[in-house]
């Protein structure tokens, strides 16, 4: 069975917004801030690759453990140098806001640094790019296709077991609702957080790796999915990691079979407007239901109008 | 007009190092009213405005969109011919020939210029004002964070839709704004760079008004605790969406004077990472609050940033990538140092002043506090490393 391209690509990239959007949530609920600078690190994850295939010539599956590295590496230094230190002066979510988008700006400028050092050293071309070519084929299709889906269900499955069975993962889901009353139970909350933001860059990182696999990728192009990642975690409703599991396998899903959609019945120059999908599902989860998914499941599950619905679907709750 | 042409003469051979002045007098009066406005917003009111960008090209939208067809429409009653301009391709095509022949026909009616001027500044003011609501409707009752991921969502948004719609700015390659200016004799630079300018000192008087009001104070208490304003009866919502409106119209002008000064608008020119983020980065290293430290964090950052443009084919010899890069790294660690070690920005902000009260003697009265039952709080006032105050006692 070989999948149409567009369905192909619609899961990859799916895929891939789904684990920088659970990465997005468990900053928001750990740091209670939107990282901006969290689709950046998807773009660093994006130049290991790059390095370690076209410049060493590696198979790019061996860099994806090493993206999981060098993006919890970036995730502990910023979180060293720059979150912790500003909330322990007792910054708000604004002011700490406003240092991710520096630290956006930051990265991003040393990642273009980065291609035009390379690209003056081995005369290559490094701003715009795939790896599709050093990709491996089983049963007529991509390989990324069969890696992606793996990586997202292993992830998925692995930070459900970390988080509700592992001493750490508890820790942090405690630090998450309320640090004061965590650190009274001996927990450091320090160390927590520094875990949480390891395991938030590292999945981010991770995610940005899997990009040039089937996308043209540029130093820029983990900037750029910001808006995306903001879209699926809101969707999911930012306080929930399951709800963002789903907004962000929605929102990949639908920004690209959308527009292809859309494309079908308009035109071709629908496709100049596929970043506005996501901003759609964003204004549209504000003005209906501002809590998202995680908001929708418990007006359907805890109130009163949400339960007669239900029963006359025909489901029943206990 | 004797007089003008005077005046215009002295400063008609512009070169070198006084052009390098006059584009940072341009940009220190573009840039102060965004951050003036921002200041209002935030450094008072606490709203965390991310969407500078998308009010700025409001502003220049209008000009391209609104502006040079009722220029075209004014040239064509007066009786002088123009190419064709109504479809897309024409809009285009003869936007460079068009836009001569204005010039040519506002050279000898200073009138019209003036009020085609006027007219952009006004209209921009009042699109300025919508976006300021239709921003307010989905966010302003929720949390800041929410506010601050819609704005800067919507100002990626805008920019697809002119880069998109040749209608509104000529698409990707942009389309050319005729000189209000072409009345006067000397250099355009200089008389753009004035009018912005004082456009900036009549914004400044209008917000330093507004802030020493009774409204400013209910702004700040606001700011301080929202809970509590709106037990004793106050509006919050209202209020908050009022300041949005009112600072989304002032920050639409400097995107009207960006257009007259380029002469062009191509929706590049308004990226978020320029209009958002610096006057984010002026208002934090300057200090909110105040408006004598966005005036100086404004005026330092442009310095920077202006010669570092300026001297660019010096630092591109010796470095293997453009120094563009180099400069964001800098501003980026620029404004996470001052947020680390300079917490309340280089100036600190200062109480109001309030007529007939002397309200500073007010806020200093001694309060006894036991500090025993919270030792470290005792330390939370002396936070500041460098502090300035030590001249003032």
């Amino acid at each position: 069975m070989i999948l149409p391209a567009i369905w192909m690509a619609a899961i990859v990239y799916a895929c891939e917004i789904t684990i920088l959007s659970i990465g997005f949530t468990l900053t928001y609920l750990t740091a209670k801030i939107p990282n901006f600078a969290h689709g950046t690190y998807a773009g660093w994850g994006i130049y290991v690759t790059y390095t370690m295939t076209k410049i060493l010539g590696l198979n790019p599956y061996l860099s994806f453990p090493v993206s999981f590295l060098v993006g919890g590496a970036i995730g502990v230094i910023v979180y060293i140098l720059v979150i912790g230190v500003l909330g322990k002066m007792g910054g708000g979510a604004i002011v700490l806001t406003i240092s991710t988008l520096a630290i956006q700006i930051f990265l991003t400028a040393t990642l273009y640094i980065y291609a035009f050092w390379i690209r003056d050293i081995y005369r290559t071309y490094t701003m715009q790019f795939m790896l599709k070519d050093w990709d491996f084929r089983l049963w007529g299709m991509q390989g990324i296709f069969y890696v992606a889906l793996a990586i997202c269900i292993v992830t998925v499955i692995l930070l459900h077991t970390f988080l509700t069975k592992t001493r750490l993962g508890v820790s942090m889901r405690a630090v998450a609702e309320d640090p004061e009353l965590a650190s009274v139970l001996g927990i450091d909350v320090y160390r927590t957080q520094l875990y949480s933001w390891f395991l938030t860059g590292g999945l981010a990182a991770l995610a940005g790796s899997m990009y040039p696999m089937w996308f043209q990728a540029t130093p820029g192009s983990g900037a750029l999915i910001i808006t995306t990642i903001m879209a699926g975690s809101l969707l999911g409703g930012m306080e929930s990691v399951y709800g963002a599991i789903v907004g962000g396998f929605g929102v990949g899903l639908s920004e690209i079979l959308l527009t292809k959609w859309l494309q079908g019945i308009f035109g071709i120059w629908v496709g100049e407007y596929r970043p506005l999908i996501p901003m759609f599902f964003l204004i549209a989860v504000l003005l209906i239901q501002p809590r998202g998914l995680q908001g929708a499941y418990e007006w359907l599950t805890k109130s009163k109008r949400g339960i007669e619905l239900l029963s006359r679907l025909g489901i029943k709750v206990e | 007009m004797e007089m003008l042409a005077v005046i215009g003469s002295g400063v008609a051979a512009i070169t070198g190092m006084n052009r390098l002045i006059v584009d940072i007098a341009m940009y220190f009066g573009l840039f102060v009213i965004v951050a003036m406005a921002l200041n209002f917003q935030y450094g008072n009111a606490g709203i965390p405005n991310f969407g500078c960008a998308v009010q700025v090209i409001v502003g220049g939208f209008t000009v391209s969109g609104i502006t040079l067809r009722l220029a075209y429409w004014l040239v064509q009653k007066a009786g002088v011919k123009l190419l064709p301009y109504q479809t897309a391709y024409d809009w285009l095509y003869n936007s460079q020939l068009n836009v001569v022949t204005v010039n040519n026909f506002l050279k000898n009616h200073p009138l019209v210029g003036v009020s085609l001027l006027l007219f952009s500044i006004a209209v921009a003011m009042v699109l300025g004002a919508i976006i300021g609501w239709v921003i307010s409707v989905p966010a302003i009752r929720l949390r800041a964070t929410y506010l601050m991921i819609t704005l800067i969502t919507m100002a990626d948004a805008s920019q697809i839709f002119g880069r998109n719609i040749p209608y509104i700015c000529g698409g990707t390659l942009g389309i050319w704004i005729p000189n209000v200016f072409a009345w006067y004799p000397g250099d355009r630079g200089v008389i753009t760079a004035v009018v912005t300018l004082a456009i900036g000192l009549v914004c400044f008087f209008i917000f330093r008004t507004m802030l020493n009001s009774p409204y400013g104070r209910l702004m700040r208490a606001i700011r301080e605790n929202e809970v509590t304003c709106s037990s004793v009866g106050k509006n919050v919502v209202g209020i908050r969406r009022n300041i949005l409106m009112f600072a989304s119209a002032i920050t639409a002008i400097p995107g009207v004077m960006t257009a007259y000064y380029y002469s062009y608008v191509v929706d590049a020119m308004y990226q978020r990472a320029y209009w958002t983020y610096w006057s984010w980065l002026m208002l934090i290293l300057g200090g909110p609050g105040n408006n004598a430290g966005t005036f100086l964090g404004c005026a330092l950052v442009i310095a920077m940033r202006r010669v570092i443009i300026v001297y660019k084919w010096f630092f591109d010899k010796i470095l293997f990538f453009p120094i563009s890069y180099f400069e964001q790294i800098l501003l980026g660690v620029l404004l996470i140092v001052v947020m680390i070690f300079r917490p309340d920005g280089l100036i600190p902000e200062k109480l109001l002043y309030i007529p007939g009260v002397n309200y500073t003697k007010l806020v200093r009265e001694k309060v006894k506090v036991d500090w025993r039952t919270a030792p470290k709080m005792r330390l939370a006032g002396k936070r500041r490393r460098f502090s300035l105050k030590f001249w003032r006692r």
